[in-house]
């Protein structure tokens, strides 16, 4: 059965967004949302209203570039992409991430 | 769509959204995806879109971020894209310079020669005109003080003059101070055959300090410097210490003897410091001091000795006007005696002219005539642009395919614009480049030759005309470049992917054809006005001035006796009298001496050698009054024996003089013939009686001879007699005449060592063609031929250029119907008179214009001629006959290649 979808850890939404633009390539907005909940088996769904913002702000600080470009479905869409600053900003993030885990998981029972 | 990737088509780059609408259109976006989603699990249109409004939240609160990141976005995007388009069109470039370097080399080089032209004559009309002196502080509150008025019916407008007026200057409150300085004196520093000449210039202490210039090194003029009797100083100017002293560590203290005076250097003035004016200086002497020294005291106290030239620096918030009304009362009140006695101008006021003449009311003729140059280079700049843009037309036209494709593909029409003027413009910088060694080559020709008497304190490449000639390309480029590019791109594409590069639109041709009358037309206008300026130097060559300038020389002697006489020293026991018999005898032995000399043909002396002028009273019986004519006079001139043969001036009637026309004999006078005509109109002038000075003793006249200028090229004749100097009491000769068959200069070069050799009481001698003081009167004409001749040739080159080009250009597109024609029998003759007839039809539209344009512009140079009219005949048909030679010869070589097309050839070439 479904579990109630969980809510992105403060200080992950960086990492999620810029795992997909790596995973997926260049892709719009809605696509990165589609993608996480795809990738994470519904288990992670990004707010839209963090995820533009979050756009903007990485794509501020050189890590995303974007492109306005015309989807398959004849629409108007504003495509990212990562740039090299990007690619490692998002090691970086997994790091931070799995040393954070690595931590939480030794003081927290291990599941039988 | 299983990835976002893949939702893309790609290769397509819209232009980004202006960025309120992107904010917007992300939104839309993602709520439009989502609703599709929506839809697919079941939902109505409706309500799926309600829903991804829902969960999206309120959108407005997003769109201001969303919006200034946009905004944000967009401005790093145009610059990275802009240099883009930047690169590409830089890449472009190097391409094609590599790709056709002729093509390259001829677009850089007609730009060169344009920018250069610009690029020299702004370094010129920059120091004439625009540029302060050098070290002078807040330039703008130091003005000239200027006199202005009527002065016998012609206005005038000189500097104050007098020492006196200048004192009463000083005194006004309106300015912060006032300083006096003399034009630059020629001087003899040292003596005898080691002597030299120096540029002297004399100015009152508070000069420096009003101009705010300081000491290089030592120091400059303290007021105890600058009074009669103080020990004599003197500041060296910068160039001369490091030229002529070797840059000598211990100057300071070291004397320098000019004129007979001893001077002590107490100081450097800083590089390129000339005063307020352009001439160099090479020592600065104060004016006291130095003015006693040279002419004695009376100057003080004298309101008729006009030397001097005064600057004045504005007191704070004092406005010019008023500092003019209070000067011009000042003048006024002092002057009110000779006012009132009709010896001053009745209209009198003070002007205070800035010192920059480009904002002064006073121009030279030399800086009016580079005005017009500077103008005349941007017409060849202009001509270079029409060329080059033709140029660019003619292979945008080869590259019409290319474009048209590229257009398809997608490339944006602004992008392909921008990347080929990006081509143009750093074209135009090359061109630009090439142009300044071009501006460094010719500016030092056109100072050297042309402004012999302004000192140029930087090289001819400042960083002024860095950005001048930056500038300059720039525009040119995008001049020549906008153009070419927008036609070319132009976007009836299907006609011309469908069509081959051989087939040049009607319009396009006909935009090519108006450049090249265009260029004809300005290099027609440029020729009339080379043509003109060249008659006015060969008509000023011609100008009979009565002596025969072009085979005299003029050799003057400065004695070591005059500083003594002049200073008014009475302790000399000879006296006055005594030293001008000592010196006539050293003329005399000159004359005897020089008269030996190889080339001499004839040698006589005078008291008044060319631009001297000296009147007594006169009065001739039987006539109540001498008529008073526009150059004043009558002027007399006491020679020796055989001057009118040796200057050249023919003797009319009567006689001239003989060695036999001593003391003892009777006086005897020859008169000019104007002078003869306006005495005794109707009667025979030989056998009258002349009373000069206050003598009741007749001076019979015997001679008449023609007339002779007193002064330059441009004044009318005026009564003039001379007399033997041998019957004349205590008058000194001032200077002697050598006549030559050959060339003046050489012989001067030759016998001035000579003469500054001959005896211990010759100081120095002036030996110099007498062309030589002619030269400077006629230098704007000469500076006009040349640079007319010059600018107009290399239009007349450019315009040839460009028509073969334009001719060529169409043949090489005609080659498949001229294959055809030829093909079917067509005379080749006949296709030959087609290309000429076509060049030539160009041409004649050009010249027609080019002529009327001259001949509307022509009121606004004729007082820059000399004795030729604006519309002068000769000079408009041979102008019009020489362009239509040059696009004959520039017709005939893409015509005959007309006539080489190979059917077979053409036929094939698609």
């Amino acid at each position: 059965m479904p579990t109630s979808p969980l809510a992105v850890v403060q200080g992950t939404l960086e990492l999620l967004v810029l795992k997909a633009l790596h995973a997926g390539g260049e892709q719009h907005g809605f696509a990165v949302l589609d993608f996480i909940r795809r990738a994470t088996g519904d288990q992670l769904v990004l707010e839209e209203g963090a995820l533009y913002p979050a756009l903007h702000r990485m794509e501020r600080r050189g890590w995303l570039i974007s492109d306005w470009g015309v989807s398959e479905k004849g629409r108007r869409a504003k495509y990212y992409r990562l740039t090299r600053a990007g690619g490692k900003a998002l090691a970086d993030e997994e790091r931070r991430w799995v040393a954070y885990v690595d931590a939480v998981a030794r003081i927290t029972p291990q599941p039988e | 769509m299983r990835n976002g990737e893949k939702d893309r088509i790609r290769g397509r780059s819209l232009l980004p959204p202006a960025p309120h609408d992107a904010a917007a259109l992300e939104v839309e976006h993602h709520l439009a995806e989502m609703a599709d989603r929506l839809v697919q699990a079941g939902m109505t249109l409706e309500d799926a879109r309600r829903e991804a409004e829902r969960r999206f939240g309120n959108p407005g609160r997003y769109r201001a971020t969303l919006e200034s990141d946009e905004k944000r976005r967009r401005r790093t995007m145009r610059r990275t894209e802009w240099w883009g388009v930047i690169s590409v069109g830089v890449g472009r470039a190097v391409r094609s310079l590599r790709r056709s370097p002729g093509f390259s080399a001829g677009v850089v080089l007609t730009l060169a020669l344009g920018i250069g032209a610009n690029a020299a004559m702004f370094g010129v009309l920059d120091r004439l005109l625009f540029q302060p002196p050098a070290h002078v502080v807040n330039p703008d509150a130091v003005r000239r003080v200027m006199t202005v008025g009527t002065y016998t019916g012609q206005p005038w407008r000189q500097p104050i003059g007098t020492y006196p007026d200048y004192l009463d200057m000083k005194k006004l409150g309106a300015f912060e101070g006032v300083a006096a300085y003399s034009d630059v004196q020629a001087t003899t520093m040292g003596s005898g055959p080691d002597a030299t000449r120096v540029q002297v210039g004399l100015a009152t202490w508070g000069f420096f300090p009003l101009l705010g210039v300081h000491a290089e090194r030592g120091r400059l003029f303290a007021e105890s410097d600058d009074r009669q009797g103080a020990t004599p100083t003197a500041v060296v100017s910068h160039e001369y210490w490091r030229a002529k002293m070797g840059s000598d560590p211990d100057v300071l203290g070291r004397t320098l003897e000019l004129a007979g005076h001893r001077y002590t250097v107490i100081g450097v003035m800083p590089p390129g410091f000339t005063g307020v004016d352009l001439k160099p200086v090479d020592v600065w002497l104060p004016l006291v001091t130095a003015g006693v020294l040279k002419y004695g005291d009376s100057w003080l106290h004298n309101r008729g000795f006009y030397w001097l030239n005064a600057v004045a620096r504005l007191a704070p918030r004092v406005d010019v006007r008023a500092a003019q009304e209070q000067a011009t009362a000042a003048l006024v009140n002092a002057r009110r005696a000779d006012i009132d006695k009709g010896n001053y101008m009745k209209d009198a006021h003070v002007a205070l002219d800035p010192l920059v003449a480009a904002k002064g009311p006073q121009a030279s003729g030399e800086s009016k005539v580079a005005r017009w140059l500077g103008g005349v280079s941007l017409l060849v700049l202009l001509i270079a642009c029409a060329n080059v843009a033709n140029l660019l037309l003619a292979r945008g036209t080869r590259r019409r395919r290319e474009a048209a494709v590229r257009l398809a593909l997608g490339v944006g029409r602004a992008r392909l614009v921008t990347t080929m003027v990006v081509e143009s413009v750093l074209l135009a910088l090359l061109g630009g480049g090439v142009a300044l060694i071009l501006a460094t080559w010719g500016g030092g020709l056109i100072r050297k030759a042309l402004l012999p008497g302004v000192f140029f304190p930087q090289s001819a490449v400042s960083p002024r005309i860095l950005v001048f000639v930056l500038i300059v390309a720039v525009v040119a480029g995008l001049l020549a470049g906008v153009g070419p590019a927008l036609q070319s791109t132009r976007s009836d594409l299907a006609s011309d992917l469908a069509m081959g590069a051989g087939s040049g639109s009607g319009r396009r041709s006909w935009t090519r054809a108006t450049l090249t009358v265009v260029q004809a037309a300005l290099s027609v206008v440029l020729l009339v006005g080379a043509g003109l300026f060249v008659r006015s130097v060969s008509a000023v060559r011609h100008e009979n001035i009565g002596l025969d300038v072009s085979h005299l020389v003029l050799a003057r002697i400065e004695f070591e006796t005059r500083a003594m006489r002049s200073s008014g020293t009475k302790s000399t026991l000879m006296g006055i009298e005594g030293a001008t018999r000592e010196e006539n005898q050293v003329y005399e032995e000159t004359m005897e001496r020089l008269a030996g000399v190889q080339g001499v043909d004839a040698v006589a002396g005078t008291e008044s050698p060319f631009q001297w002028g000296f009147a007594s009273a006169l009065k001739v019986p039987g006539l109540d009054s001498i008529p008073k004519l526009p150059g004043g006079g009558p002027y007399y001139v006491d020679v020796t024996p055989g001057y009118f043969r040796t200057v050249g001036l023919k003797v009319m009637r009567g006689r001239a003089f003989h060695a036999s026309d001593d003391a003892g004999a009777e006086r005897v006078a020859v008169v000019s013939d104007r002078m003869a005509r306006t005495l005794w109109p109707d009667e025979d002038p030989l056998g009258k009686c002349l009373l000069v000075g206050d003598t009741e003793e007749c001076t019979t006249v015997v001679g008449v001879v023609e007339d002779a200028n007193r002064y330059g090229i441009r004044e009318s004749a005026s009564m003039t007699y001379y007399m033997p100097l041998a019957q004349r009491k205590d008058v000194p000769i001032n200077g002697v005449y050598l006549r030559t068959a050959g060339d003046p200069g050489r012989l001067a070069a030759r016998v001035a060592p000579i003469v500054r050799g001959l005896d211990p009481r010759i100081r120095y001698a002036t030996v110099a063609p007498l062309q030589d003081r002619i030269n400077p009167e006629a230098r704007s004409w000469t500076l006009g031929a040349t640079m007319f001749t010059v600018f107009g040739l290399l239009a007349l080159l450019v315009a040839a250029v460009g028509l073969y080009g334009v001719l060529a250009f169409d043949v090489a597109q005609r080659t498949r119907e001229l294959g055809i024609r030829t093909a079917l029998g067509a005379e080749r003759a006949r296709l030959l008179r087609g290309v000429v007839l076509h060049g030539l039809r160009m041409a004649a539209v050009g010249v027609l214009l080019g002529l009327g344009i001259a001949m509307v512009a022509a009121p606004y140079v004729g007082d820059l001629l000399f004795k030729v009219s604006p519309r002068d005949p000769d000079v408009l048909a041979g102008v019009a006959v020489a362009m239509l030679l040059v696009a004959l010869v520039a017709s005939v070589v893409p015509g005959v290649r007309a006539t080489r097309v190979d059917p077979m050839v053409a036929l094939r070439t698609e």
